[in-house]
């Protein structure tokens, strides 16, 4: 899937697909890492759950969301990847898919991204209204930021 | 027992008490960790753990707990001081004294919406915020949203709605139950069938941390919350039959009945039971 075209209101950043996805994997890797802790610290059978392996043929990655653009001056860039097991029965992948892997970034800083059981996103910059789009759920950062940078990514969890 | 006023209705002598209190417990380094509780405890109703406070039937006791912690933390400095309401159907304008000089401060100016008056502007040299969201320590606000998708306070018809509603909560007891007070007044948009409203429109409108996840760090919150928790009685009183739902397992089952908290179900952090929240009419009374 190709970044998300221009829309108004935002300027496509020419695409640099290949380098991008490699680095926006890495990225999502180290995030998730993060921000499960404190949850398998709290939640043993989060804990006892099969982790989805995003190694090499152990499963297929499927991007569904991509884009990359200039809204209102800021620089915004996302994806959403959801990661099949290899193998998996048609039950747990439909489990998987229901959950995507999620990064997006603003300035080059992580947004913190959340999800609603309708599939619609929120973030940590608009919490009481979601999306059902990332790009959306960026640019309504965005707006929400005005002026201020989100912090760096060692602040995002207290 | 106390009173918890109308914040219209404050002298100047009590918003002034309020606010020393408040200032205190920021400078004791108590304020934050409310902050970091609420943050903390912002379950979303995607993930498979429990959701005690927002998106979920106990977002009512919830937050009539975490108002009475927080108003026990200030009435320690002070202990004539209570949480005033903010009724924010009554009190919509811009130029409300809530956003007085003397008691919240105003909202932000244009450009980096910066908060610059009353005792929570950063100049005043009292008030930083950002706790992990963004990097500006300063208070933002940004009444109304103006721009492509402006935000106006709810208005009486809006709350009327919600109100007669005559059951609590209904499953799948989460941001999507389209029937329910609960849900109506906790105000997720629900596609096809409503559009933020009620608790959450009020979040948008005031805008800055009050629209993100670290929402307490504007004071007003409290005010916001203290009407919120009032509405929680109206209904009561307006439905003297219904019952705070879910009750008992399997009694009332569903697929997020794990994550959610039942009548009798405590509630952290602090092992409280909805049940136990019902009345508060030993503790504090609306004027």
């Amino acid at each position: 899937m190709s970044p998300t075209p221009a829309k108004p209101g935002g300027t496509r950043i020419p695409s640099r697909r290949t380098v991008l996805r490699g680095a926006f994997t890495a990225a999502v890797v180290t995030g998730t890492a993060g921000a499960l802790l404190p949850l398998l610290d709290r939640d043993p059978a989060a804990a006892a759950r099969p982790e989805p392996a995003p190694g090499p043929g152990s499963g297929s990655r499927a991007t569904t969301e991509e884009f990359a653009e200039m809204y209102r001056g800021r620089e915004i860039r996302g994806t959403a990847t959801v990661v099949v097991p290899a193998g998996a029965p048609a039950g747990d992948r439909a489990a998987v898919a229901a959950e995507p892997v999620t990064e997006i970034r603003i300035d080059g800083r992580p947004l913190h991204v959340m999800r609603r059981a309708d599939g619609t996103y929120l973030s940590d910059v608009r919490h009481y209204e979601s999306y059902p789009t990332l790009l959306e759920t960026a640019r309504a950062a965005v707006d929400e930021l005005g002026t201020a940078r989100l912090a760096p990514p060692a602040a995002h969890h207290m | 027992m106390y009173t918890r006023k109308n914040q219209r209705d404050l002298t100047r002598t009590e918003k002034r008490r309020l606010i020393d209190a408040i200032l205190k417990l920021k400078r004791s380094g108590r304020y934050d960790d409310f902050v970091v509780m609420h943050r903390e405890y912002y379950v979303m109703d995607t993930e498979r753990r429990p959701r005690p406070a927002h998106m979920t039937s106990s977002f009512f006791p919830w937050h009539r707990q975490y108002l009475l912690e927080f108003e026990k933390a200030l009435q320690r400095f002070d202990a004539g001081v209570s949480v005033p309401y903010w009724d924010w159907t009554q009190d919509n304008r811009t130029t409300s004294s809530l956003w007085a000089e003397d008691f919240l401060g105003g909202n932000g100016r244009p450009g980096d919406r910066r908060v610059t008056t009353g005792p929570f502007a950063y100049a005043e040299g009292n008030w930083s915020v950002g706790r992990g969201v963004t990097d500006e320590h300063y208070l933002t606000r940004n009444f109304g949203r103006p721009g492509s998708a402006p935000v106006s306070l709810p208005t009486r018809n809006d709350l009327a709605r919600a109100l007669k509603d005559p059951v609590y909560d209904t499953a799948p007891w989460n941001s999507v139950s389209t029937e329910g007070f609960r849900n109506r007044v906790e105000g997720w948009g629900i596609r096809g069938v409503r559009a933020v409203g009620l608790h959450n429109r009020v979040h948008q409108w005031v805008g800055g941390p009050m629209a993100g996840a670290a929402s307490p760090e504007d004071p007003v919150f409290w005010l916001h919350h203290s009407f919120i928790d009032l509405l929680w009685d109206r209904w009561r009183k307006a439905h003297p039959k219904s019952a705070y739902l879910p009750g008992r397992k399997p009694a009332s089952p569903g697929p997020d009945r794990d994550y959610v908290f039942g009548l009798d179900e405590a509630m952290p952090p602090w092992g409280v039971t909805p049940r136990k929240l019902l009345d508060h009419g030993k503790i504090y009374r609306y004027a």
